[in-house]
């Protein structure tokens, strides 16, 4: 079960409270690139060889590997959002990301930063008055740092919701 | 060995059991033959005392489940228990009962929270019976119901105060002979009396007639009349009834126009019909033709007016409807079906008929006969629970406290179908007041009616009886003389009889279907073997009721009280007559109304003749529950199941509803289980979905349980018919299906065959989704190579579909199965030159991981590419190597739920894991192809619910009518589900 996964102790001190800053400025900077729906950007926030996974909880309990999306590796990202700006039909919508309850572990050896966060992702489609829960579920993340700055090496997005409502267009 | 004292001797009678406690220890103590045994006292399978359960033959009962254990040994002697009961060591002396616990006890669970079960049981109970005598009861209508209600609470020993309030001048009275005896003037109005005049006096009931409830204030509990007098009362029957629905054409309210429902009615229609005179009858139901008889009797010359198809095409089935159409026709009677009437024409008086399609019809007189509306309102306003009448439960009580509702207006639940029913017969109409009557005096007995349907017209005896249904199997029987009789059945049971002329079979009917006795077909229609030549021909109805021959030739009149007949209840409300509005367009298939793809009372013909009808459904796969005990829920069209393997391996599938109170018990996605246990009353099921346990079945201390003759044989859950074929499971309602093989035909077979080529399957995951569209949306997509490379720009752009590809749209000899199959370039790799082409097509765009449509190749085929449409629910993806089946769950006409079912092959290597889990990006709801047809479904949808009325063009590919086409720019294979769709349709 999802809850299974402990986090001994938040990072704490001043070292852990200014990198907590820094991943929740990386996540809104996150949420705002996708909020402004301009995905060229969106390849960006990972490393060359990350994974970015979107699954149901049901899958990720049971330890099925599916993934609603699936990339290994940022060239897929990339083709994802070239196919989806450029190829894919839907109807126009805005998705507004909230990203809360950052958990962080303290740093290991090797300075990969484990981190998770619940997310809420609403969507509003331009023919309906009002928007709607798309997905509500978690970010299991692991972090390293590129030239300094944080990149993802893992971004895991595991919805709690079973049914995704028509389509999954745009990356959570 | 440490004694202790347990009870007294005498404490424990013969054949008895008691419950002690001996230090914390909860034990059963028993006597057989004189002798005293001890046991623990809680039952080994769950948590239970066997102190309350039942002792017979040495053995005790579990109440919860019905475990026995043998109470001198202990020994778990039958299901569900398997573990022993531990036994104790008993002496008794000088009158006390001594056990020694020195063996341990196995379980140790405390009993200080058990409460003791007889008590809540009976409490309401005796709440509900408790003496009413001395009060006022007030019956509101004084029709059938209300009349013989009011008789009842005399005959249960009511001594109040009754006061009959009725709205017409005289005492309550029979409505069968006003379409009838009454219209003929064989009879008069007074052999129509409920009871004779005296013998209201003599049962000291008030009678207030012309007089009407006018307001119900259930709180204050008292009646205001049209008098302006206020009524308290004690308890209230609501017996209201209905009345005849009125005709909404211009000139309805014209002097000669009639309808026919009470007294006053009946004798002004008599005094209009003479010989020679015009009748026109509007409406084709059981009112207006007995109507039509009688005026054929007198010699008017009589023309029926039905909107629909066919005569009383809502309640029979076809051949019984057109048996009683050529009576008519043979009696004179004009009938004109699909013709709906515009307006009633004349000046002083109506004098024309005018139809639709422009017909003028000249008439003396129209009787209108179209149907009651229940009379609710006073119920409704008064906040009284109500859905096209009054909710009722089996006593007939309503939702608010001491009001009771009877007859016509009530809806009351029916048992055999787990349905709510409201019944508009004499039959009905007496018996379910007499219940109401005998349950506001205290005797609470359930009313289990049989709905039971009469009526006398041209010469025939027509009746009906239980609540068959379009699906059921059907046995026919037919003899010389005349009569003959349709037996429906469900799962072997008798569902109910139609008669022509033969009430025996009524009677037959009756018996079966209230014992719930199992039936055998055959013999049904052999019962009768010497009367002669008997036709004997057990068939399957499914899916068309209609398509079956039914020899009728209905005889004289029997001699059995005359009874009307009415229609059923029409619970649909959108007031669309099935087969007047749906009329397929003249063009043919290449046409689609929107009505297909929007309509409730269309989708739930597909749920009752297509998902439930001879259709084998996708429901698992073997991979999911590859141990005994495993189970996983799914879907069989919108029906919540569940899927298991028993301990013998074998695979069962049957409805997720509790036989008890319909609770959808089990609520885990998938998981392994002994047994299934509905939460809310623990009855118990087995792996196979059979009932097991019922607790307190034989009730507590002798009071309450089920009836003696209850069987847990006859209360399993609805289990459905199972087949597999290399590891996938589907399951059908209907029991003899033909094999999956001879369903999909050779070719899709063929193509099953190639994506499940016999490798063990291995789960990768689940996608699910809504769509907001029809469900046949979905077929329709993968019937249409067009929208391929129009709609997924991404298969042209990348490379994946490209002009040259060699591809084939195909379908089975029905038309309800397809594959849409493509295959790549040569060589498994997007071909040099293609790729060129592509790349001038998208300037630039290239992937930058290749390998998503790269394609190993695995499969016996020539195709890289297959999307098997296996009709109803199954579609069978093997996008180049990502594989999945997807399982469609309708959730009414507009919309459905995709559940797919990623899997692999045992035996894959990580990568080829990985691949497939990359190759998977192309599908699913987020899939560069699979999020375009969920949206474009959506948008389809939306086109028809914000622009209605309007009808969808399928001309494509004109060389082929409807099949399999050469060419992909062809929507020929839609037709041909169309073609299928409307035979199981009957439309």
């Amino acid at each position: 079960m999802m809850t299974a996964q402990k986090f001994p102790a938040p990072a704490v001190g001043v070292d852990g409270l200014f990198l907590r800053l820094e991943l929740e400025a990386f996540n809104a900077e996150y949420a705002r690139v996708l909020d402004d729906g301009d995905l060229r950007q969106w390849p960006a926030f990972f490393t060359d060889d990350a994974t970015y996974v979107v699954t149901a909880r049901e899958n990720y309990d049971a330890n099925l590997p599916v993934g609603l999306i699936y990339c290994e590796g940022k060239g897929m990202m990339e083709d994802r959002a070239l196919a989806i700006r450029e190829t894919a039909m839907f109807a126009p919508r805005y998705l507004r990301h909230y990203i809360t309850n950052l958990l962080v572990e303290p740093v290991k050896d090797g300075g990969t930063i484990h981190a998770t966060a619940n997310y809420l992702v609403l969507e509003t489609l331009l023919d309906n008055p009002e928007a709607h829960i798309h997905q509500t579920g978690r970010y299991i993340d692991r972090f390293v740092r590129v030239d300094g700055a944080l990149r993802l090496k893992q971004r895991h997005c595991v919805y709690d919701n079973l049914m995704v409502p028509t389509s999954l267009v745009l990356p959570i | 060995m440490k004694w202790h004292r347990a009870a007294m001797a005498e404490a424990v009678e013969e054949g008895g059991v008691i419950a002690v406690d001996i230090d914390g220890t909860p034990v059963a103590l028993y006597r057989l033959d004189g002798s005293v045994y001890a046991t623990h006292n809680v039952c080994t399978h769950q948590f239970a005392l066997l102190s309350d359960g039942y002792l017979e033959d040495g053995c005790i009962e579990c109440p919860l489940h019905q475990g026995r254990f043998d109470v001198r040994t202990g020994k778990a002697l039958c299901a569900p228990v398997s573990e022993g009961i531990r036994t104790y060591a008993v002496r008794v002396e000088g009158g006390v009962i001594f056990v020694s616990l020195d063996a341990p006890v196995s379980s140790d669970v405390s009993v200080a929270d058990v409460a003791s079960p007889a008590a809540a049981a009976s409490a309401d109970h005796a709440r509900r019976s408790s003496d009413a005598g001395g009060e006022r009861f007030v019956i509101l209508g004084a029709g059938q119901a209300g009349g013989r209600a009011a008789e009842a609470l005399r005959a249960a020993g009511f001594a109040g105060e009754v006061v009959l309030v009725g709205e017409e001048p005289v005492p309550p009275y029979e409505r069968p002979p006003l379409s009838k005896e009454i219209l003929t003037g064989k009879a008069g109005v007074e052999s129509c009396a409920l009871l004779a005049e005296p013998r209201w006096r003599e049962l000291d009931i008030v009678l207030r007639l012309s007089t009407r409830a006018a307001r119900i204030d259930t709180t204050a509990h008292v009646v205001a009349l049209s008098d302006g007098s206020i009524l308290p009362y004690g308890k209230l029957l609501v017996a209201t009834g209905a009345r005849a629905r009125r005709l909404a054409v211009p000139g309805a309210d014209l002097p000669g126009v009639h309808y026919l429902r009470t007294q006053a009615d009946g004798l002004g229609l008599r005094n209009a019909l003479r010989s020679g005179a015009r009748l026109v009858v509007i409406g084709g139901g059981f009112i207006g033709l007995e109507v039509a008889s009688s005026a054929c009797d007198l010699g008017c010359a009589v023309t029926v007016v039905e909107q629909e198809a066919r005569i009383l095409n809502r309640i029979l089935p076809a051949a019984a409807g057109d048996a009683i159409a050529e009576r008519a026709a043979e009696a004179g009677v004009r009938l004109l079906t699909g013709a709906r009437v515009t307006a009633l024409e004349g000046t002083a008086a109506v004098e024309v008929v005018r139809l639709a399609d422009g017909r003028r019809l000249e008439a003396d007189i129209v009787v209108i006969g179209i149907g009651v509306i229940p009379n609710q309102e006073l119920a409704v306003e008064a906040g009284i629970a109500a859905a096209d009448g009054i909710l009722v439960d089996e006593y007939g009580q309503t939702s608010a406290p001491d009001v009771f509702a009877a007859g016509d207006v009530a809806v009351y639940p029916y048992l055999v179908r787990g349905r709510r029913l409201r019944l508009e017969s004499w039959h009905n109409a007496q018996e379910q007041a007499i219940a109401a009557a005998r349950s506001m005096a205290g005797h609470l007995a359930p009313y289990r009616g049989t709905p039971w349907f009469w009526s006398d017209q041209f010469g025939a005896n027509l009746q009906m009886i239980g609540l068959p249904q379009l699906t059921d199997l059907v046995a026919c029987r037919s003899d010389l003389g005349g009569s003959s009789a349709l037996f429906f059945m469900s799962e072997s049971r008798l569902t109910g009889v139609i008669a022509f002329d033969d009430p025996e079979a009524i009677r037959l009917g009756r018996r079966l279907i209230e014992s719930g006795a199992s039936v055998d077909p055959v013999r049904l229609a052999e019962r009768r073997t010497q009367s002669g030549a008997t036709s004997t021909a057990p068939t399957h109805a499914a899916p068309r009721m209609d398509s079956e021959p039914m020899d009728l030739e209905p005889k004289g009149r029997g001699d059995e009280t005359m009874i009307s007949l009415q229609q059923p209840a029409d619970s649909r409300s959108d007031g669309r007559s099935p087969s007047q509005a749906y009329v397929w367009p003249e063009e043919g298939l290449v046409r689609v109304p929107d009505w297909v793809y929007t309509d409730e009372e269309i989708y739930r013909r597909e749920v009752e003749r297509i998902f439930h009808g001879r259709t084998w459904n996708y429901v698992a796969l073997e991979a999911e529950i590859p141990n005994s005990g495993d189970f996983t829920r799914s879907f069989l069209g919108p029906t919540p199941i569940v899927v298991t393997r028993a301990e013998d391996g074998s695979i069962h599938v049957f409805e997720n509803r509790c036989a008890h109170r319909a609770a959808e018990f089990c609520r885990s996605l998938r998981g392994n289980a002994k047994e299934f246990v509905c939460p809310y009353h623990q009855w118990s099921y087995d792996l196979r979905g059979n009932l097991v346990g019922v607790p307190f079945r034989r009730g507590v201390d002798n009071k309450g349980g089920m009836p003696k003759d209850f069987s847990t044989a006859d209360h399993g859950l609805r289990k459905l018919t199972v087949t597999t074929r290399r590891g996938v499971v589907f399951a059908s309602y209907a029991e003899d299906m033909e094999p999956l093989e001879n369903y999909l035909g050779p070719d899709i077979l063929r193509e099953f065959d190639a994506t499940f080529d016999g490798r063990k399957l291995k789960v990768l995951g689940y996608y699910r989704n809504t769509v907001p569209g029809n469900w046949k949306l979905y077929h329709e997509n993968l019937k249409d190579p067009y929208h391929a490379t129009l709609l997924h720009t991404f298969l042209v752009t990348f490379g994946l579909l490209v002009a040259g590809n060699k591809s084939a749209m195909m379908c089975d000899a029905t038309g309800r199965h397809g594959v849409m199959a493509s295959a790549k370039s040569e060589g498994g790799g997007v071909d040099a030159d293609r790729r060129k082409e592509m790349r001038a097509y998208r300037e630039g765009m290239t992937l930058k991981e290749p390998r998503l449509i790269d394609y190993v190749e695995e499969f016996d085929s020539p195709w890289s590419v297959t999307m098997q449409t296996i009709w109803p629910n199954l579609i069978v993806q093997r996008e180049l190597n990502t594989l999945g089946v997807r399982q469609i769950v309708p959730q009414g006409p507009n919309s459905f739920v995709m559940n797919w079912t990623m899997f692999g092959f045992e035996g894959d290597s990580d990568e080829m894991i990985r691949h497939r889990l990359r190759q998977g990006n192309l599908m699913g709801p987020a899939g560069f192809l699979g999020l375009e047809d969920n949206e474009a479904m959506k948008f389809v949808q939306d086109g028809m619910l914000r622009c209605p009325e309007g009808r969808h063009l399928v001309a494509l590919d004109p060389d082929t009518e409807a099949g399999s086409s050469d060419t992909l720019i062809s929507e020929a294979a839609i037709r041909a589900m169309y073609k299928h769709w409307r035979q199981e349709l009957g439309l």
